[in-house]
């Protein structure tokens, strides 16, 4: 059973949570404070943390730099603030994804998802990841589309790899820059623009529709497509 | 720019010099001519006297009168080089010249003081004309005010004129562009403006002559119209925050209606629709139960719009629409737009159309993102159940210009402005469910950006909300990673 921590002050938030992830066969904990929080998480260890912003004792972005001094559970932000400095200063305080309140339940289970397949243990990840009809060896960094291989620039392989080892992830652009191009970059979210269209090329993702990654505008990009078995 | 030319008497050197210079050369010239003729003489002494009343002043012209009477009677009279005359037809020549002198002299100068006191008060009429239609015409009263310390500067060759409204504020102040900067006070003039405890100050360069009484007059009036004016423009002021408190009151009735009505329609279909469920008197058939449940999620949804509305009026009111400014591509938003509008546009046929040239805008994403937002909402609302909306971008000069078509009932052009008012709602918009907000908010986050947003009239029935935006200066390509792996990548 997957056990999810639940942090928010609101108990008529709380209950709703509960009561849609208990009948979808998750085990709920749940915290109101962020202290409470820490302390559920060290002696409960659940698989993942729906966490509220505003907590009364301490901000969530706070309580996620702290559990992250120690823990790599995946954490979805779930709040009411829905200012592109929230986001981003949640993401990179280190929580994984961020959705705003109101939210759908099924685009909630959807991330909780992405987020609990990513932490999956380590050896299980295959050598080789197919997405539909593409296939990325990660041990050759060889691309195929239908069989065919993909020509990928190596920074075009590099953003490529980082995405899908992080799926369902919403990166930031500052962390793909720092991660791509290296640590004295951050702002050129241009450069980011222009490599992921070039890799939306390449892949075949529809830019009208796209299925592979999706833009999460001002804030960052994300890999959503679920890998094939 | 005029000058004030007071009545202040000629200088007295100048009276001198010409009391005694116009006749002396009268008499060296009839000297020179002949010696011994008195009428000639006495010519030429009458033109010296009318010189000196015209130059210098009735008093100077009176001198000359004497000097050159004098004068005759000691080169051109027998006796010759004394104060005695010899004959009698001479003494009368003598004493007529001095009379016919001193008349014409007189008369002369004060001919010409009356034109010129007459020439000076249609100078001053006009002048007053002039700076009470410029305080009164509505133009800012600080500059105006300015202007018109300016104006008294050069008119009366002021070192500087300073005026002080009754409020305290900082005083007006104009500075001769002519005076050294190292120019030291010397006349002064202080006068009331009229109106409150305001006053005006009137400054000359240390040795510069006092203000005369014509001047002190005249300052006086100028003065009284300045106070006029001052007067004017603070109760102007406070005829417009009355303005804009009865806009305020207009809009806070509008947003109590909006806030009251729509919030609470949606509220009210939520709570009919969930109670409803709850009742375990009722036995729905599961798409019953669909619908209602459908209704729930589709009114929360709307509630939700409406706070988002409410939050950026707020914002817009408190001035805080402060775009923070990024390249975006507009396409990538428009993407993220649609999926996250999925469900609402799901009964409409979308059709976008982006031309791949299309370079990135300067603007705050998540702004933009609202005003793509509440566009696309728009369209929705007017549309037809399976209508289509069809959503374009292409460059246009320096901008990026985007168009939203639907096949609505279209919006007449006289109401074509009005659409982005606030709270305003067309009558094909009644019973549609919009707050009057939507396009107000995207027109203030456009015109926040410096672009604009409009209504066209489509081909057909419906209608295009269009709006462009600067074009963001980037390079359209990016350098390779030099941390990037060399090996292994592609055949």
């Amino acid at each position: 059973m997957t056990h999810v921590l639940v942090v928010d002050d609101e108990p008529q938030i709380r209950r709703a949570l509960r009561t849609g992830l208990q009948a979808r066969g998750y085990d709920v904990v749940e915290a109101a404070a962020g202290d409470e929080a820490l302390v559920q998480l060290a002696a409960r260890e659940p698989d993942i943390v729906i966490l509220d912003l505003g907590l009364p004792d301490l901000d969530g972005s706070e309580v996620i730099r702290r559990l992250r001094a120690w823990s790599q559970v995946p954490v979805i932000v779930l709040s009411v603030r829905d200012r592109q400095d929230d986001k981003i200063g949640a993401l990179d305080a280190g929580a994984d994804d961020y959705v705003t309140k109101p939210f759908d339940m099924d685009e909630l289970l959807a991330r909780m998802r992405a987020m609990l397949r990513r932490a999956q243990p380590a050896e299980a990840s295959p050598p080789v990841l197919r997405f539909g009809d593409l296939e990325i060896d990660l041990a050759r960094k060889l691309v195929r589309r239908d069989g065919t291989r993909v020509r990928l620039t190596p920074t075009e392989y590099s953003l490529l790899e980082l995405m899908v080892t992080n799926p369902g992830k919403l990166l930031t652009h500052r962390w793909v820059l720092q991660k791509v191009w290296g640590s004295g970059y951050g702002e050129e979210t241009h450069y980011l623009h222009v490599y992921v269209r070039q890799l939306r090329q390449k892949l075949g993702d529809d830019t009208s529709i796209p299925r592979l990654i999706i833009t999460e505008p001002g804030v960052g990009y994300r890999w959503t497509a679920d890998p094939a078995p | 720019m005029m000058r004030f030319r007071s009545l202040r008497p000629p200088s007295t050197s100048r009276s001198v010099a010409l009391a005694l210079l116009g006749p002396g050369v009268a008499f060296g010239l009839g000297l020179l001519i002949d010696r011994r003729s008195l009428v000639g003489a006495t010519s030429l002494c009458l033109l010296a006297v009318v010189v000196a009343a015209a130059f210098a002043g009735r008093r100077s012209g009176f001198a000359a009168s004497i000097v050159a009477f004098l004068g005759l009677n000691f080169f051109f009279t027998e006796p010759y080089h004394t104060l005695s005359v010899r004959r009698g037809a001479d003494v009368i020549a003598l004493f007529v010249f001095l009379i016919v002198s001193v008349l014409v002299g007189t008369l002369l100068a004060r001919a010409l003081e009356e034109r010129e006191k007459a020439e000076r008060r249609v100078a001053e009429a006009a002048f007053l004309d002039r700076i009470t239609a410029r305080l009164i015409s509505g133009e800012g009263l600080e500059k105006a005010m300015g202007e018109f310390a300016r104006d008294l500067v050069a008119m009366f060759e002021l070192l500087r004129c300073e005026i002080r409204s009754a409020d305290g504020g900082a005083p007006v102040v104009a500075v001769s562009p002519d005076a050294p900067d190292a120019a030291r006070d010397g006349p002064r003039l202080e006068v009331p403006l009229g109106t409150g405890d305001g006053s005006l100050v009137a400054l000359r360069v240390e040795g510069a002559p006092a203000f005369g009484a014509a001047e002190r007059s005249f300052i006086q009036a100028l003065a009284g119209q300045a106070g006029l004016a001052l007067e004017r423009g603070a109760l102007d002021a406070e005829v417009r925050d009355a303005r804009v408190d009865a806009e305020a009151n207009r809009l806070r009735a509008a947003l109590f209606s909006s806030v009251t009505h729509d919030l609470r329609t949606p509220l009210a279909s939520i709570k009919a629709s969930a109670s409803g469920l709850l009742d375990p008197s009722v036995a729905y058939t599961p798409a019953q139960r669909d619908e209602v449940l459908a209704t729930i999620v589709e009114e929360s949804d709307r509630l939700n719009r409406l706070v988002a509305n409410l939050m950026d009026l707020a914002r817009m009111r408190a001035g805080a629409l402060v775009p923070s400014r990024e390249p975006v591509w507009i396409g990538d938003l428009l993407n993220a737009v649609l999926a996250r509008m999925r469900r609402r546009l799901d009964s409409f046929t979308v059709r976008v159309n982006i031309r791949p040239d299309v370079p990135p805008v300067s603007a705050d994403p998540m702004q933009l993102d609202q005003v793509l937002t509440n566009i696309l909402e728009n369209s929705a609302r007017f549309s037809a159940e399976g209508g289509e909306i069809a959503i374009t971008a292409a460059r246009w000069h320096g901008t990026v210009q985007l168009r939203v078509a639907d096949r609505g009932p279209g919006i007449p052009a006289e109401d074509r402005e009005r659409v982005f008012e606030e709270f305003y709602r067309s009558d094909a918009g009644a019973g549609r469910g919009g707050s009057g907000l939507g396009l107000a908010i995207a027109r203030a986050i456009v015109v926040a950006h410096g672009g604009r947003i409009w209504i066209e009239g489509a081909a057909g029935p419906g209608s295009v909300v269009a709006f462009e935006l600067p074009v963001a200066a980037v390079p359209q390509s990016a350098p390779e990673s030099d941390r990037a792996p060399e090996r292994g990548v592609g055949p």
